[in-house]
């Protein structure tokens, strides 16, 4: 059984408040604050940990609704849609009243999702078990493409970053015979095992934060979040004739956190135009409608479990912040994959049960309190950022038991970032490319050991056939949405010309 | 054609290459896809190096500050420790992020009788009790109670 008392409460709250303050301060995310508070993680054991850990993941996704009700920024990129309802509502005096709607339909979709991760995952790690080298190898091909697939409009530029995270992740010693590639002579020391993955994540999730923001002058903007003089006050009726709407919507949410690389503000935007498709009233979307805003927040905290279950089955993390979570196993010693949960059950009951406390310490810190809460978004993100670079120089630092090495790296990656920022190419496929690279290796040379260099055994096993296919469809799936999107690009472009 | 040649002691040079050829071929598609479309839009290729890499009125001082300010601390840490460069460089951090300009009102507000009631002067203020503070917190939090190796 699981360990839970005291420290573990404490860690959820904790987790869960400063997630919170990381979700609701626009450009600083659940990914951040996961990256940044992952040292902390060394003085605890793995199952204590992932208190902490889950709470700043559920309190980092759930805190985006409080700037996106209140001013229509999202401070997440998963509460995109949150503002197009929430905000309107905010401007008429329902601001309090928005946010206690969001913070339900977010609890709801947390409760939805991790019963999706409890049924889900156990019988996909059984059939993964079953997997040779070669259908290991095809999966995380497999995770590639679809990255390709959801690369709206950029399907190129998505699979290229993909590789380059692959090859970034060859970087150093090959296990199998101890020999190093692809490393300088003059960083044969401190390269001989490649780049740690904690540098890597906090260069490309923190620092690149932190230059984006030092480019446009870290303005600040002061926000009137004073909720006290309500027009309307929230009840929980407001939420009757909702039930359709949390349930698809925190499916949707699920579903899309499965997927690799899509991320939050996909699920916000699928669940919103799918509320609105479904609604017999779409024209009052956009105006102040529950409904969208049941819809949007119920999905993204959906995400959460949802982006777990590839994680725990097939050691192929959903999204960023999952991603950050490899880091905390990895920490630890434990390998994520099919074997995880007959391995570690201690673990994977920790984790649902860490899901299902997060979500209520997350309902309960946010929805009474919300008046005060809401004032979180005035804090001085020029005050913040200095004590964000002293954690990730903690963080990086300690990643390796103390190499200043990886301080360079995590500079040298958040630069990095930043440069593909600027030429646009996407870090989270770059990330998942990087987390996957070495296994991908391995599979691969596992494959054709066996057959003396034949590459005809990708093609021999049923269960090969069966990846193939979904590649296939997969990649005439992307080409085909990649067009798609393009036209429709172009057409918004003449139209604008038109009209102007 | 299906087959790779392996060999134990080569082993660790079959993959890199394959993926670099990915990465070879999927950037001549991005080229492709880029002629391609300059044609059909009847812009220069080459118009992509007349477009803004930054944002307009970029920070100068902010951007290239926050990059060498942390190159400075990595070399300041092996230097004076962990606590001191923390110390020394979240300062610096605040005082850029917060603006430079508060520097110069500093030495007529020391002179005058009221320092505390120039904006600047507390400002700096600030940036020091929060450097101080948190560093300290920092290093006792991690170093001490949870025994996390620090630089």
């Amino acid at each position: 059984m699981f360990d839970f008392g005291v420290t573990q409460l404490i860690m959820t709250f904790t987790g869960v408040v400063v997630g919170v303050i990381f979700g609701s301060l626009p450009g600083m995310t659940a990914t951040m604050a996961i990256a940044v508070f992952l040292p902390l993680t060394y003085a605890y054991d793995l199952t204590t940990s992932l208190y902490l850990l889950l709470g700043l993941y559920v309190g980092g996704i759930s805190g985006g609704l409080i700037p996106a009700i209140l001013v229509n920024i999202p401070g997440t990129p998963s509460s995109i849609c949150t503002g197009f309802d929430g905000h309107p509502m905010a401007k008429r005096g329902e601001g309090a009243r928005a946010l206690r709607i969001g913070i339900t339909a977010s609890l709801i979709g947390g409760f939805v999702s991790l019963a999706a991760l409890w049924l889900f995952t156990p019988p996909l790690a059984r059939l993964a078990i079953k997997f040779s080298a070669i259908e290991k190898f095809l999966i995380i091909l497999f995770a590639l493409s679809v990255i390709a697939a959801l690369s709206k409009g950029n399907m190129v530029t998505g699979v290229f970053a993909g590789f380059l995270g692959v090859l970034v992740a060859l970087i150093g010693q090959f296990a199998d015979n101890n020999k190093v590639r692809m490393v300088p002579r003059f960083l044969m020391v401190e390269l001989r095992n490649g780049f740690s993955l904690l540098p890597v994540l906090i260069g490309l999730f923190a620092i690149v934060q932190i230059l984006q923001e030092a480019e446009t002058g870290m303005k600040e903007e002061h926000i009137d979040a004073d909720l006290s003089n309500a027009t309307r006050k929230f009840s929980f009726r407001d939420l009757k004739g909702q039930g359709v709407n949390l349930i698809r919507s925190a499916i949707t949410g699920t579903f899309t956190g499965t997927l690799p690389g899509v991320g939050g503000s996909a699920a916000s935007l699928l669940s919103y135009s799918q509320a609105k498709n479904f609604s017999k009233h779409p024209e009052k979307f956009g105006t102040g409608c529950v409904d969208g805003l049941v819809a949007s927040e119920a999905a993204n905290n959906g995400l959460t479990g949802g982006a777990l279950i590839p994680l725990l089955s097939l050691g192929i993390p959903g999204d960023s912040t999952t991603a950050v979570l490899v880091g905390a196993f990895m920490l630890q010693g434990i390998q994520v994959g099919p074997l995880f949960i007959t391995n570690n059950i201690g673990i994977w009951q920790t984790i649902l049960f860490g899901l299902l406390i997060a979500n209520i310490v997350m309902f309960i810190v946010m929805f009474y309190p919300i008046k005060y809460i809401a004032k979180v978004i005035n804090l001085p993100k020029h005050r913040i950022y200095p004590v964000i670079i002293l954690l990730c120089v903690v963080g990086s630092y300690s990643a390796n038991n103390g190499n200043m090495f990886d301080v360079w790296a995590t500079l040298l990656f958040g630069v990095l970032g930043y440069i593909f920022f600027k030429i646009k190419l996407p870090a989270v496929p770059f990330l998942i490319g990087f987390i996957l690279g070495r296994d991908l290796e391995k599979y691969f040379v596992d494959s054709i050991k066996g057959s003396g260099g034949s590459l005809i055994n990708f093609f021999t096993r049923p269960m090969a056939w069966v990846i193939w296919v979904l590649i296939f469809v997969s990649i005439g799936w992307a080409i085909y949405d990649d067009r798609r999107e393009k036209r429709r690009a172009r057409m918004n472009g003449q139209s604008q010309k038109g009209g102007s | 054609m299906f087959t790779v040649s392996y060999k134990p002691s080569t082993s660790h040079w079959i993959f890199p290459p394959i993926i670099m050829w990915i990465l070879g071929i999927l950037f001549a598609i991005m080229l492709i896809l880029k002629i391609i479309r300059c044609k059909k839009s009847g812009t220069p290729f080459f118009g992509f190096l007349k477009s803004r890499i930054f944002v307009e009125n970029w920070d100068k001082a902010r951007l290239i500050g926050t990059v060498l300010l942390f190159v400075l601390y990595i070399v300041f840490m092996d230097i004076i420790g962990f606590l001191a460069a923390s110390i020394v460089f979240v300062f610096c951090y605040n005082v850029l992020y917060a603006g430079i300009g508060q520097l110069k009102e500093i030495p007529a507000a020391v002179k005058s009788r009221a320092p505390l009631k120039n904006a600047a002067f507390r400002s700096v203020l600030i940036s020091l009790v929060m450097a101080v503070v948190f560093s300290t917190l920092i290093w006792f939090l991690f170093g001490q109670v949870f025994r996390i190796t620090l630089p």
